[in-house]
């Protein structure tokens, strides 16, 4: 470098915060760019429109993951000749009752699993033995035959305990409350047919994110009522 | 405020705490009151909605609430979740513990009945020879059941016989039905009384800790609380040896507070109240504290259809209403079967029959269900549970809640004085049912688990023997002064009445004494 290259550069360096200072006071410089067009967390408000949204059930099909074809096929005749459509209220079948009690029970604790493969598998055996085939190809007189002698009268939270008919009457009240609860069912209004169930939800209240974690999931299962010695109590839960 | 210390300290914040909370602030006392649940708000936290919009379709979503029968899926999430707060028992004698821990506890969702004890359950055991007796008497807690009746407008008649005392009630003057007729004159045989129900209307469709007590409370700018503080434990001055407050952790966070207090209210329900004292190691010289749990038993009962009214004849006059038969077993005369007795709630109903009544299916059942229709008359049994040692809590030895605080282990059961009385009640609503010419649909003569009623009493029993019982009749702990315990843990027996009316007046009596106390300088 020469000398006078030295000198300008020492000068022009002492001038330039100079500079700089009487330029942000006089035309102050434009403040960096936001790191995106607006501040991703704000936006929505009260105006802002709910998207219309259905409820699956009703217009998808549920994947069938839990009964055997055999079990689900005997399920779907129980459950039309228990629950047939009468008047304009649909049946079972069309309310899919079968494939939502597949997704029910196959979430449900080993108890009642245990009542409705136990409970289907005797069905599909005793229609072998008695007519010789299976009980999704039983007539209703057929099906009649094996399932009303099984019928009990029962007050809520006592299901019979005998053996087959604790199956037959938690199933036939199963695939009501199923089917009466359904969207299909919801869409036909009748003034004479029992209700779906309308009430108030309530969601999780400050929902503690830990306790999933916690030690309880090992709790025992329960049973219906208090055993005593004499009473045969049932071994699924509700 | 970090190192204030607070006149009194409240653990929950129900019917119990909340009655507490009124009297001791009223009084001019500075109060604390913990609770270890949110504030539930119904406008932000629940909706109505058709069942099919549920993913459940309305059933209990599966493997949750196994012990609450009371569960289904729309209410699923205002009860104490049962892998969050675990409790144990032996598989051959199962307990249903059903919780709210939503601020105002289960003040929120009751059944309303609301019943006096009589001096058949306060002197029972002079009566029939079993147990003891509680170290009061009714007429030491009449005046404050027509206090407490006067708040909540407990609506009745004054037809209750010895054994239901009548109250301070905004009266019912509604006729009685034809139905309900035939069962009185049915009943009479059996010594029967049939009274009108008696329930707390409350204010605003709800008789709730959190709008009859509470806001009382508030009004006087002495009360502090705070929501989702899960107590651990009670704390105790080294130099005194007596309770000086509480630690706890806040229910999101997990962060560990403690506050000191002068004196200490328990008030957190009966089994929370008595895990605290065990997990605390207080309160316990008479080793009592968690013997002699009790509740009432729930599920025998007796559906029927009065024949006159099917087929859409079921007219008011005919049909509704409902009634209580107080206790009628071993009042006048003695069973040979079983001590003490049971009341029927008993409900002529307008409405539909529950399809498990008929055992038919598909086309049958329908014709059936509309014939039936209307034409309900049903009964359900509550009865008195016998206070015995051997029915017990104690703290588990190797569980702990989400907090990290040890369970409970539940050891009750019940016996053939239980059994029996529940045949006693299935066989002879359905006698009385018989005599008035309605057909029997359905029976069972079989309890729901111990703990169903949600009435769950005693663990810390009252008595004037500080050998054979945890507090005096105060409900003061024998051997602290400045600890109290104002839920049903404090009840000697259990009665066959729904218990809300005499914690509620317990707790209105205790505290009304525990602020002379403090005034005096006693405590």
């Amino acid at each position: 470098m020469l000398r006078r290259d030295f000198v300008r550069a020492v000068v022009s360096v002492s001038v330039a915060p100079r500079l700089l200072l009487s330029q942000q006071t006089a035309n102050p410089a434009p403040a960096p760019p936001p790191p995106a067009p607006v501040p991703w967390t704000l936006g929505l408000n009260p105006k802002t429109p709910i998207p219309q949204t259905e409820v699956a059930d009703g217009i998808t099909e549920t994947v069938q993951r839990f009964f055997t074809p055999v079990q689900l096929a005997a399920l779907i005749r129980l459950a039309d000749v228990l629950m047939p459509p009468i008047g304009d209220k649909p049946g079972a079948l069309q309310a899919e009752t079968p494939f939502f009690l597949d997704f029910l029970i196959g979430s449900s604790p080993a108890a009642r699993k245990k009542v409705y493969e136990g409970g289907l598998n005797w069905l599909e055996s005793e229609s072998e033995k008695r007519y010789g085939k299976g009980f999704a190809k039983l007539d209703d007189r057929q099906a009649g035959s094996i399932l009303k002698p099984l019928l009990r009268t029962w007050m809520n939270d006592h299901p019979p305990t005998e053996p087959h008919a604790d199956f037959v009457n938690i199933a036939h009240d199963d695939i009501r409350m199923a089917t009466i609860n359904s969207r299909a069912w919801s869409d036909v209004t009748s003034s004479h047919a029992q209700a779906s169930s309308t009430e108030l939800f309530w969601y999780p209240i400050d929902p503690d994110i830990y306790a999933t974690n916690s030690d309880g999931s090992q709790a025992p299962v329960h049973v219906i009522a208090a055993p005593k010695a004499s009473h045969v109590m049932p071994e699924y839960s509700r | 405020m970090t190192n204030e210390t607070f006149d009194v300290l409240i653990i929950g914040s129900g019917h119990a705490g909340g009655m507490a909370a009124k009297i001791l602030t009223e009084s001019g006392i500075h109060c604390l009151m913990l609770n270890a649940g949110p504030v539930a708000d119904v406008a932000r936290n629940a909706e109505h909605k058709p069942a099919y919009e549920l993913p459940y379709r309305g059933f209990k979503p599966p493997g949750r609430l196994e012990h609450v029968f009371q569960a289904n899926e729309f209410n699923a999430n205002v009860w104490v979740d049962e892998q969050e707060v675990p409790y144990t028992f032996a598989p051959e004698n199962p307990y249903n513990w059903v919780r709210v821990r939503l601020f105002g506890g289960r003040s929120l969702f009751w059944s309303r009945q609301s019943f006096r004890l009589s001096d058949y359950e306060f002197k029972a055991k002079s009566h029939d020879g079993f147990g003891e007796d509680w170290p009061i008497s009714y007429a030491d807690l009449a005046p404050y059941y027509s206090r407490v009746e006067d708040i909540f407008q407990v609506a009745g008649a004054l037809d209750g016989p010895p054994q239901m005392p009548d109250g301070n009630f905004v009266l019912d003057h509604d006729p009685w039905s034809q139905s309900m007729q035939r069962f009185m004159t049915a009943g009479k045989p059996f010594e029967m009384s049939v009274c009108k129900q008696r329930r707390a209307l409350g204010r605003d469709g709800l008789a709730s800790s959190v709008n009859l007590l509470l806001p009382d409370a508030e009004k006087t700018g002495k009360l502090t609380s705070i929501a989702n503080a899960v107590v651990r434990q009670l704390t105790v001055d080294k130099n005194t040896g007596q309770p000086n407050g509480c630690l706890f952790i806040d229910r999101l966070s997990r962060r560990e507070m403690s506050v000191k207090a002068r004196v200490v209210v328990l008030a957190a329900g009966t089994l929370e109240s008595t895990r605290l004292l065990l997990n605390s190691n207080i309160g316990n010289s008479s080793g009592l504290v968690g013997r002699y749990l009790m509740d009432q038993i729930y599920g025998p009962g007796v559906i029927c259809s009065v024949p006159e009214a099917r087929n859409g004849k079921g007219t008011k006059e005919l049909m509704g209403g409902g009634a209580i038969v107080p206790r009628f077993r071993n009042i006048a005369t003695k069973s040979d079967k079983f001590l003490r007795g049971y009341a029927l709630n008993v409900t002529s109903s307008t409405g539909a029959v529950a399809p498990r009544n008929f055992a038919a299916y598909g086309v049958e059942l329908e014709q059936k269900l509309k014939e039936y229709h209307g034409s309900a008359f049903h009964m359900t049994m509550m009865g008195e549970v016998l206070g015995r040692y051997e029915n017990h809590v104690r703290i588990s030895k190797d569980k702990v809640d989400a907090w990290g605080i040890p369970v409970l282990h539940v050891e009750t059961k019940y016996t053939d004085n239980e059994y029996n009385m529940a045949k006693d009640a299935a066989e002879t609503g359905a006698a009385v049912a018989e005599a008035a010419g309605f057909e029997v649909l359905s029976k069972n003569p079989v309890p729901n688990p111990p703990g169903y009623s949600i009435h769950e009493v005693g663990t810390c029993r009252m008595g004037d023997d500080a050998k054979h019982s945890v507090l005096n009749k105060w409900c003061q702990s024998h051997d602290h002064k400045n600890l109290f315990v104002v839920d049903g843990a404090s009840f000697t027996s259990a009665g066959w009445q729904n218990p809300t009316m005499t914690i509620l007046s317990l707790s209105m009596r205790a505290s009304e004494y525990l602020a002379g106390e403090m005034s005096k300088q006693n405590i």
